[in-house]
């Protein structure tokens, strides 16, 4: 637990200056556009509405039992925010090479900020997905208290990759291109739009079983649209991916980060 | 000593020349093929910018670095001031140091002039507090009360460097590290800047002070640490330095000289 500390140190120490990057990138995202941060909600609302036109009308698919749009939205939701944030984390030390070439701050507040940055929006994207749950009739429950354990091992998860992405492609340009394509394919391995009911080869089922985000929405759907307690199985896998991702991210981002400079 | 607020012991720093061709799948595929151009590349990149660097620095002493281009100064500020860690030996401060090295790094030119001081301050590590108490001290010397809510990216380039100055300068470092002493801004306001600079290094704070002006290194400074080719060339008392880097500097322009007429 000690790297947990020493991350919880390090955010203490340098919260004013991860409030105003999480402050500049919030202000920033949506300058200069007329809906500004109602782009936050309609965003997930609109692809919702594209993907369950095709998926429901064209392909045929369905939830037996749970709606479906509000089935994919809960998916969208949380790949949305895995997507937009462990992107930014990213390119997060390469946009600032002229900074960190010049002033000292610990370079993982980079990273770190994106995330929650990111997080900021994932917040505002559940007021449609509460809507969507109250329109379609899914309705509330006591259970949505257990909601946050899944959006923490989402956030933890996040930042791991983030920074593991970061410190990588300080050294290798390439990766950045390489993760689009990368994660093209995760949402496909991701039961985002289709159950995996569909799914009959054991392999890809044993791929989706081991893929985090899914146990992520999983765990999510068990509450939002089962309106169950999950297993306490789920609450240990969830987080045992989440913190094992974080601990191997942040390892390797501390042990490459007095390189960066010069590679930049 | 607690009176030491700077001690280098025997700092060295390498830097990889070759680096910037590698960084792509391309070049890592070739160094993989073929070890034999990769050990090559790796030989011809190695270049040591300090090599056994050792000196101190008393608490309110201003030391002056002084040297040809490319010796080492600013790789030796980097690394005081933390950007860089040294390949070997150590550097110990004895207390806080605040980089004077490049101004308005980190602005972002979508923010306003007002959010642009939080967000600046926040990365050369200005406390909220701080920033609150000097604000109004921030835009006072600035001179841009009247653009405090205008966005930076319809600022000249005088204005932003006038910001980034004022926003540099109200701090209270107890290791202040200047490469050149920096004036902006028009003819009225460099004026301004550098009588700062001076009351800012006059002040008591310890200071490390780079530059090309010895007359500027004598004035100020009360010893000077002359670097050549990455090592201590000499450390002393500033006028008895400063008169040998001149004439060294003289002696070599006559050998060329000579050595053109010569020819």
């Amino acid at each position: 637990m000690s790297v947990t500390a020493r991350l919880g140190a390090l955010s203490a120490r340098y919260a004013f200056l991860l409030q105003q990057l999480v402050l500049r990138d919030f202000k920033v995202k949506y300058k200069r556009s007329v809906l500004g941060v109602g782009w936050s909600l309609l965003y997930p609302l609109l692809t919702t509405a594209i993907l369950s036109l095709v998926f429901s009308n064209v392909f045929r698919f369905s939830t037996p039992g749970v709606s479906y749009v509000a089935y994919l939205l809960t998916g969208l939701v949380f790949y949305n925010y895995f997507s937009e944030g462990s992107n930014l984390a990213m390119s997060s030390i390469l946009a600032n090479g002229s900074l960190i070439g010049k002033v000292y701050v610990p370079k993982a507040v980079f990273p770190l900020s994106k995330c929650l940055s990111s997080g900021i929006n994932f917040l505002l994207s559940l007021l449609p997905l509460y809507l969507v749950l109250l329109l379609t009739g899914t309705g509330l429950c006591w259970q949505h208290v257990f909601l946050p354990w899944a959006c923490g091992c989402l956030f933890l998860f996040t930042l791991g990759v983030g920074l593991l992405l970061a410190a990588a492609a300080v050294f290798l340009r390439d990766i950045v291109y390489l993760y689009g394509v990368v994660l093209t394919l995760w949402m496909y391995l991701t039961p985002i739009m289709y159950d995996v009911s569909i799914i009959s080869s054991p392999l890809l089922r044993a791929a989706i079983a081991l893929n985090p985000l899914a146990q992520y929405i999983g765990f999510a759907r068990t509450v939002l649209l089962l309106h169950r307690t999950p297993e306490a199985g789920q609450f240990a896998l969830c987080a045992l991916s989440a913190i094992g991702t974080l601990l191997v991210g942040l390892h390797i981002f501390r042990c490459n980060q007095d390189k960066f400079y010069y590679y930049m | 000593m607690t009176d030491e607020m700077i001690r280098a012991e025997g700092v060295s720093m390498r830097f990889c020349r070759g680096l910037e061709t590698g960084g792509t799948l391309k070049q890592a595929f070739i160094d993989a093929l073929s070890p034999a151009r990769r050990a090559a590349r790796g030989q011809h990149s190695d270049f040591w910018a300090l090599r056994g660097v050792d000196f101190t620095v008393r608490r309110g002493e201003v030391l002056g670095l002084i040297g040809p281009n490319g010796t080492g100064k600013s790789t030796l500020l980097k690394l005081i001031a933390g950007v860089l860690k040294p390949t070997e030996g150590r550097i110990a401060l004895g207390g806080t140091v605040c980089p004077m090295i490049e101004l308005g790094t980190g602005f972002d030119l979508d923010l306003t002039a007002r959010e642009n001081i939080y967000l600046n301050g926040a990365i050369l590590g200005y406390s909220r507090d701080f920033l609150a108490r000097r604000f109004d001290e921030i835009v006072a010397f600035s001179e841009l009360e009247d653009f405090l809510d205008a966005p930076l990216r319809g600022f000249s380039s005088g204005m932003t460097a006038r910001l980034a100055f004022s926003i540099a300068t109200v701090v209270e470092p107890e290791i202040l590290i200047v490469d050149e002493i920096l004036s902006v801004g028009d003819l009225a306001f460099q004026a301004k800047s550098e009588a700062r600079m001076l009351r800012l290094i006059g002040g008591g704070t310890t200071v490390l002070y780079v530059s090309h002006a010895l007359s500027s290194i004598r004035r100020l400074c009360q010893r000077v640490l002359w670097l050549e080719g990455g090592r201590v060339r000499a450390i002393g008392e500033a006028d008895e330095i400063c008169e040998k880097y001149e004439h060294a500097a003289q002696e070599s322009v006559m050998n060329n000289e000579n050595l053109k007429l010569n020819n």
